[in-house]
């Protein structure tokens, strides 16, 4: 009895004698896994950046500077790119990295089973040339490649082979689902999945550490008031998202500061192209008018973007006129224009095409998925009540919502897209070009929208060297997709975060969380 | 007595095959897993082959009867979420909503009782008025709702109490209790209020309205005749009988008390099963699901046979029928 | 002319009802006078919402989102309309949806309340009183039906329905899938409740003399037993439409309430909730004080109810 008192008493001790640098952040998903090549999505990318690292990185800028490669150059005319490693370098367990790492993690990554396999599709082959160089080829040339391997994380063999993870396993878990070994500046110190991963600062980290972290914890909180109000009781340092009506109020507190920025993700509209008919409400089984470019046209006239951006999101969104934002490389800048609010306008293109009358249909909506998003469909319906069109909206969570946008269920939809490489060509392949799962094309492109020559483009884009021509090509395909109104842009999604005021930080418009650019003062 | 048991625990293990079996036929109803355990560049072929790997592709019936075998081992399955056993998930955070479940009960239970019997003794006074109505306004809202309000109150604007979480919890063992620390107690106090508030105004109520009947019967009216105390009488006598519906009703209480921690572990992110349920439904987690829809059903299947066997303890007359 | 004729054969009921003992204790006590006109007000107002509410929220094309957020009582920046409520997230007249949510929160309730107790009075019933076999395979089914909270069975029921019922009337579909699922987490109470004062009873002489006069069970267990065990089922009804209409509210948090562009109370509720700390205050505080106005005042009145009808404690 007396040994459980005495160590109760420690814990509480430990407990209770937290340093003043402990950073508490919170975020509505905890990453579901530690294997940075097991899921590839964003909460889990995010917080591994902390704990691994890639061969480059981004910078504050979102600009690729050197990690774990200290310089990289292109090999011959387009066959590949070499890396030159990074000396003195080690892992987090005090093995040293070397370019077995790379070839190790190249494999890992891209093996069948690992979900970031697709970042590999344009390599043919990697090469060790020596201990501190690798050679990457190309099955074509690439120019975009080592922008397109930011989020590849390095694990070390050595580490993997003795804990038994060499491959990733995302259904029964294995080491690296729990704990990690990586070069990055913070060490995985513990993890209970669902409540609360804790990291300490990596004394050996090769680069110079600006942070004053001497602990950080993350948890997940499902309830974004309870978020708030633990920032605002200060029983956490940072929340991530701030919900977005919150901001203002919370900027006014002296306490609390809000950190905003423009995030990648384009939030727009989408239509069912392929259906021959329509098929939800009353007009289910009529003619499908979203296939005529005229009622396209006339639902992004109708929308209003800058109301909606104005009340619902409060003055913190940029419109969008195409699949990207004015951040991203390869964005179109003679195609910035999106199309204006004009229901008289509208109301002309529906009689127009035979629609004067009106019709109803089909609205599908996420309600877990992007900042306020029901609220924007629930603004949409009432929009485009107001031309004549009625929308039945259905809005689900998104367990439920990919299943059913993936069986076609639906007339219209929302959809958020992020390119995962900030390069316009991740949208174009994804939603623009015309289904194909054998190529793995238009994988996202729910809608079946189909243009023969943004098909011809794309290939073309994706291995063109010379920037100038490159951009032409895009801008093109910009038009294209614009002119048939493919699909209905409306805002860049906007990144709040609220922090006490004595944190500062860097914000990146991928939405990750850097903590070696964070100090509590 | 003892055939009774028999037969009864016979009945709540078929209880239990129901469940399990309602329960896999609904999940396909939920959504799919293979959504949230992929990223965006996933492709068709990646699904199917993740599908068929996590037997999602076999009729449920194939798949409750491969859970069954597991389950009859004390293998749960992997959590599709988090890649570790069910099992080992759930017995980390099940001491969190039992201490919950254990406060709000108590104080349910006390609170509950305590006023019931003053509200019926005390019928026409101010004080019992005062207390029905007030107890009204508390489950007049939806738990949630009082919940943050009670946040928005005690940690936002008064700064007493933390707003989320456990605080500091001491392992001891496999439990981790939150009983030993300053911050572990002071965490326990808002969600244990939310939880407790509507089982303790139920079963005030309803001691109260059994108490007011029994008061006016006639075994209590000769017992006052026979010269006892108002405490014997209120206490020895009208109490004890009070107690038959009563005890039905804590017994469901107690049981809901577990099924509704959803919502109060929710609003306080308090890191217990039903925090887990409900992120299991979000990323249609499957085995978690599972696990934990047996888990609940074993404890309901366990109260109600307590509750029975303790009718057939307090009203003898039930002996012979509840035996039958 | 035919609202005389009808009236006129009513009218001596009336004055008999009036005279009654019920009548004369609902006249004596404030609380219950008071929460009855007041239930009156809330139900009158809610059927007759079209006519009273000055704008309709459920027609999106009146909507104007620059409406948006605006204060009651004080006109808007942009329109310079004029709420006296204020309006929502999406410019929505907050007066009008809580009349319009109030409709549907009240059907919601009453019918999942109906639906609970018939089915929960009429198990319990036969459970207790038929004993044996029908008893265990009752109160067996209703251990099975507590196991799921009432968010699984909403969610169950739903995805169930979505996929046996044609698209276009899928959108109707949210609110009666409410009313089954809190009816069905609601009846295992009465049931229980029941089947314990069933087994207390039937052992009572009088059910014993009528069944030796040879009464049939259904009439035993409708005419004899019924109203005696109608004391505990009221308690709980009284609480349960409340709760029916606070459970809808619950339901919605979880996300599987009425739909939002035709919010109940507690999906007004639950999309408030989400301008606590943002300065709306409104948007919340009016559908609440709504809400525990309603709730509170059907349990003033079902506690007296209960009291009132019990002759025992008379």
């Amino acid at each position: 009895m007396k040994t459980l008192i005495s160590t109760a008493l420690a814990a509480v001790i430990c407990a209770t004698a937290a340093p003043a640098e402990t950073f508490r952040w919170a975020g509505i998903t905890d990453p579901q896994t530690m294997d940075p090549h097991a899921v590839n999505s964003a909460p889990v990318t995010s917080f591994l950046n902390n704990v691994y690292e890639g061969l480059v990185r981004r910078g504050k800028d979102m600009s690729i500077e050197p990690a774990l490669a200290e310089s990289w150059e292109p090999i011959g005319d387009g066959e590949g790119w070499r890396f030159h490693l990074r000396h003195g370098v080690t892992f987090h367990d005090g093995s040293a990295f070397d370019a077995s790492d790379v070839i190790f993690s190249y494999n890992r990554a891209s093996n069948e089973v690992s979900d970031v396999k697709g970042w590999f599709a344009p390599v043919a082959q990697v090469n060790m040339v020596d201990d501190f160089t690798v050679d990457i080829l190309t099955k074509a040339p690439n120019p975009i490649f080592p922008d397109s391997i930011a989020n590849w994380m390095i694990m070390d063999a050595g580490w993997a082979a003795k804990v038994g993870a060499e491959l990733p396993d995302k259904e029964n878990g294995n080491a690296a689902t729990q704990s990690a070994n990586g070069t990055g500046a913070f060490i995985l110190s513990d993890r209970q999945p669902g409540l609360q991963t804790t990291l300490l600062p990596f004394a050996g980290w090769w680069d110079e550490a600006n942070h004053n972290i001497t602990k950080a914890t993350f948890t997940p909180i499902k309830n974004s008031a309870t978020a708030v109000a633990a920032l605002l009781s200060g029983d956490i340092d940072l929340i991530n998202p701030v919900p977005i009506q919150d901001a203002a109020r919370l900027a006014s507190n002296d306490e609390i500061k809000v950190v905003q920025g423009i995030e990648a993700r384009v939030i727009m509209f989408g239509f069912g192209h392929a259906a021959d008919t329509l098929k939800y409400t009353d007009d289910a089984g009529k003619p499908n008018p979203f296939q005529d470019v005229r009622v396209r046209q006339a639902v992004a006239h109708a929308i209003n973007v800058p109301a909606i951006l104005q009340t619902i999101m409060r003055g913190n969104a940029e419109p969008a006129s195409q699949l990207v934002s004015p951040a991203m490389r390869g964005f179109s800048s003679t195609n910035a224009a999106r199309p204006a609010y004009d229901v008289a306008a509208a109301k002309a293109l529906l009689v127009d095409a035979g629609y004067g009358d009106g019709f109803s249909f089909g609205l599908k909506c996420p309600n877990d998925r992007y900042l306020n998003d029901e609220s924007v469909c629930q603004a949409a319906v009432s929009m485009l009540a107001q031309i004549g069109i009625t929308a039945e909206l259905d809005a689900m969570p998104v367990r439920t919502y990919w299943p059913e946008l993936r069986e076609d269920n639906f007339d219209m939809y929302l959809l958020g897209w992020s390119p995962g490489t900030f390069d316009h060509e991740h949208p174009v392949r994804f939603l623009a070009s015309t289904p194909n799962a054998e190529k793995k094309l238009g994988s996202w492109n729910f809608g079946g929208y189909s243009n023969a020559r943004i098909d011809e483009l794309l290939p073309m884009i994706q291995s063109e060297i010379d920037d100038v021509k490159r951009q032409a090509m895009l801008d093109e395909v910009t038009h294209l997709y614009q002119s048939e109104h493919a699909y209905v842009p409306m805002y860049v999604q906007p990144l709040v975060w609220g922090t006490r005021s004595n944190i500062e930080l860097t914000q990146r418009p991928d939405n990750f969380l850097i903590l070696r650019w964070i100090t509590m003062n | 007595m003892l055939s009774y048991i028999i037969r009864r625990i016979f009945q709540s293990i078929l209880v239990l095959l129901v469940v399990g079996l309602v329960a896999f036929s609904m999940f396909r109803f939920v959504g799919d897993p293979i959504e949230n355990m992929m990223g965006q560049e996933r492709t068709q072929a990646d699904i199917v082959r993740l599908r068929a790997q996590l037997g999602l592709d076999q009729p449920f019936p194939v798949q409750y009867w491969k859970f069954l075998k597991g389950a009859a081992q004390g293998n749960f399955g992997v959590s599709y979420r988090q890649g570790r056993p069910v099992g080992q998930i759930i017995a980390e955070r099940a001491p969190a909503t039992l201490e919950l479940a254990a406060v709000s009960g108590f104080f349910a239970i006390i609170a509950g009782i305590g006023l019931g019997i003053f509200t019926a003794i005390r019928q026409k006074g101010w004080a019992s008025h005062f207390i029905m109505t007030a107890s009204l306004i508390g489950v007049s809202l939806p738990t949630f709702l009082i919940g943050i309000l009670l946040i928005y109150l005690f940690s936002v604007e008064l700064d007493l109490l933390p707003s989320f979480g456990r605080g500091d919890v001491v392992k001891i063992g496999f439990w981790s209790t939150g009983f030993l620390t300053a911050s572990g107690l002071k965490a326990l106090i808002l969600p244990s209020i939310t939880l407790g508030l509507y089982q303790m105004t139920l079963i005030m109520r309803l001691v109260r309205a059994e108490m007011q009947e029994v008061l006016r019967q006639d075994y209590i009216n000769f017992a006052r005749a026979r010269g006892l105390s108002e405490r014997v009488v209120n206490f020895r006598h009208a109490l004890k009988n009070t107690l038959v519906p009563v005890i039905t009703v804590i017994g469901l209480q107690l049981g809901s008390i577990i099924a509704f921690a959803i919502i109060t572990e929710t609003v306080f992110q308090w890191p217990g099963v039903g925090l887990l349920f409900i992120n299991a439904i979000q990323f249609v987690d499957i085995p978690v699901m599972a696990a934990y829809l047996m888990l609940i059903s074993v404890m309901f299947v366990g109260i109600n046979l307590l509750v029975d066997l303790l009718y057939a303890a307090i009203d003898p007359r039930l002996r012979s029928e509840s035996a039958t | 002319m035919t609202t005389a004729k009808i009236k006129r054969p009513f009218a001596p009921r009336l004055r008999a009802f009036w005279a009654s003992d019920l009548a004369w204790s609902f006249r004596h006590s404030p609380v219950a006078f008071a929460s009855f006109i007041f239930v009156c007000l809330l139900t009158f107002c809610a059927i007759f919402a079209p006519l009273i509410a000055p704008h309709d929220p459920f027609n999106p094309a009146t909507l104007n989102l620059m409406n948006g957020f605006t204060a009651p009582g004080t006109p808007n920046a942009f329109t310079g309309e004029s709420f006296v409520l204020g309006t929502d997230d999406q410019g929505r007249d907050v007066f009008s949806t809580i009349l319009y949510g109030m409709r549907i929160s009240l059907f919601v309730g009453f019918a999942a309340v109906m639906l609970g107790m018939v089915l929960g009075i009429t198990a319990g019933l036969v459970a207790g009183y038929r004993g044996g076999w029908t008893e265990t395979i009752i109160m067996r089914i209703a251990d099975v039906q507590l196991t799921f909270p009432a968010i699984l069975v909403a969610m169950l029921i739903f995805g169930i329905t979505k996929s046996f019922t044609p698209v276009e009337y899928r959108d109707q579909m949210a609110i009666w899938v409410l009313i089954l699922a809190i009816g069905l987490s609601d009846w295992v109470q009465f049931a229980r409740v029941v089947r314990g004062a069933t087994l207390v009873e039937k052992n009572k002489e009088y059910v014993q003399a009528a069944q030796l006069v040879g009464r049939s069970g259904l009439a035993i267990m409708v005419r004899h037993i019924l109203p005696n065990v109608l004391s505990p089922v009221l308690v709980i009804a009284t609480i349960s439409l409340a709760l029916a209409i606070i459970a809808e509210a619950t339901l919605s948090f979880l996300g599987v309430g009425a739909p939002p562009t035709q919010p109940s109370l507690g999906t007004l509720i639950r999309i408030g909730q989400g301008f606590l700390f943002s300065g709306e205050w409104w948007i919340l505080f009016f559908p609440a004080c709504t809400l525990l106005a309603l709730a509170l005042s059907v349990n003033l009145l079902g506690d007296w109810l209960r009291d009132a009808l019990n002759p025992r404690l008379r």
